[in-house]
């Protein structure tokens, strides 16, 4: 029997001071890869600044928000399947 | 399973190029405008300041005119200066440092003197930057001799291919497009983003690549260019027409067996080049072909090349006069209809 949770990625709150859009300019992975804690995923670009955003947990990626759309600090853009068996 | 990916943008690439250099080869410097904590205004140098520090990392003033000649001395003298020409327009107030001094020291010297400098710098638009900010200028550095010319058209090529440039003991002018490098206020081109081995590996220099095959006519193009062929010939597919996409990847040396042969299979000939049509790449490149042998052409050859105007800066303008896909398509279509 596996168990399986599902982990939202997301921008976090305060990744920049600002209270403006980002777009995301790059996922690094495709959809339903594996990928383990800590991975670059994407890259979101804000003011001209780029942020990393990194796999808070190891499991399958589920990308929910495409390359060059838009989003807000909080959003959940992915979840990961994390699999304990 | 599936070998783990491991996609990078063009700009980590050439970053990632840098630094394996860099730790390999002491003699190994980067040096330009706001290439040190800044990383790089197209990303391209971040990291390497916090790695190697601000005698490797170099950030310049803004004059051009004094640290081109800086690295010019500095390769003559044994080192291996990467200079950023943050956009390959500024070119005018160092291009005697360029083609007087770089290009031809090695052969005033009787080959006495090597002169191993890579000069990283950025082209293209497509993003409204304005006309001093978004020219390709490719064909006024390959029509100069003394100096390799490499347009890298993804982040596989673009690591390859600076490694390769370091390790030469030529001059090299390497040409890296904005829109290709993952910077989103740039523009992104998705199909620049593609997996890269971590360790270190070169792309030869002056080797064309066919990135997408058909027998119906031959796209030749090189950096962004080489993306809108590759959306034109999967239009070109749905209408029935074979197209073959051929990468230029370097200007010099130029390929020029590689894009005879291509043509030769195919007897169709579409250039795509973003630099200016008149006295450039797409006239070098048909002349491959048609000096060679006139007889495998099924058509006369077509160009979708920018038009030999400066670049408008409103968007809808400069929309107009850029290559794109349907251009392509139409001139596909143009040559593959001529004959029947």
């Amino acid at each position: 029997m596996t168990d399986e949770t599902a982990q939202a990625v997301r921008i976090p709150v305060d990744l920049w001071e600002e209270d403006v859009e980002a777009v995301i300019t790059t996922w690094f992975v495709s959809g339903e890869a594996e990928v383990d804690q800590g991975d670059l995923l994407a890259e979101v670009m804000a003011e001209k600044i780029q942020f990393e955003i990194v796999a808070p947990a190891s499991g399958i990626l589920n990308i929910m928000v495409q390359q060059d759309e838009l989003v807000e600090k909080g959003d959940t853009i992915a979840t990961i399947t994390v699999s304990s068996n | 399973m599936a070998a783990k990916e491991r996609k990078l943008t063009v700009a980590r690439a050439m970053a990632e190029a840098m630094s394996q250099e860099m730790r390999a080869d002491e003699q190994v410097f980067v040096m330009g405008e706001d290439v040190g904590p800044l990383g790089g205004v197209f990303g391209n140098t971040r990291g390497l300041y916090e790695e190697f520090g601000k005698e490797r990392v170099r950030d310049t003033p803004i004059s051009e005119t004094a640290f081109m000649g800086a690295a010019v001395g500095a390769a003559a003298d044994g080192m291996r200066p990467i200079v950023e020409l943050m956009f390959v327009d500024f070119f005018g107030v160092c291009f005697d440092a360029i083609y007087n001094l770089m290009a031809k020291n090695t052969y005033f010297s009787g080959g006495n003197i090597n002169v191993p400098a890579v000069i990283m710098t950025s082209t293209g638009g497509g993003y409204s930057d304005g006309g001093q900010h978004s020219q390709c200028l490719y064909g006024t550095f390959a029509h100069l001799p003394g100096m390799k010319v490499v347009v890298p058209s993804n982040a596989f090529d673009a690591k390859g291919m600076l490694t390769a440039a370091i390790r030469d003991n030529s001059p090299v002018i390497y040409m890296f497009h904005k829109g290709l490098q993952g910077m989103g206020w740039l523009g992104t081109e998705a199909g620049a983003t593609v997996n890269v081995p971590e360790e270190q590996y070169t792309v030869e220099i002056g080797k064309a690549a066919t990135v997408s095959e058909g027998h119906d006519v031959t796209i030749v193009s090189l950096g962004m260019g080489v993306h809108h062929s590759l959306r034109a010939a999967a239009l070109l597919q749905e209408k029935g027409v074979s197209a073959e996409v051929v990468d230029l990847r370097a200007l010099v040396p130029l390929d020029r067996d590689h894009i005879f042969e291509s043509v030769k299979k195919t007897g169709r000939l579409v250039v795509v080049d973003e630099d200016y049509q008149s006295y450039g790449v797409s006239g070098e490149v048909i002349a491959s072909v048609v000096e060679r042998d006139i007889s495998i052409l099924k058509a006369a050859p077509q160009r979708v090349a920018y038009p030999d105007i400066p670049i408008p800066f409103a968007h809808h303008m400069e929309q107009w006069a850029l290559p794109n896909a349907e251009k392509i398509v139409s001139a596909c279509l143009e040559v593959t209809h001529s004959d029947g």
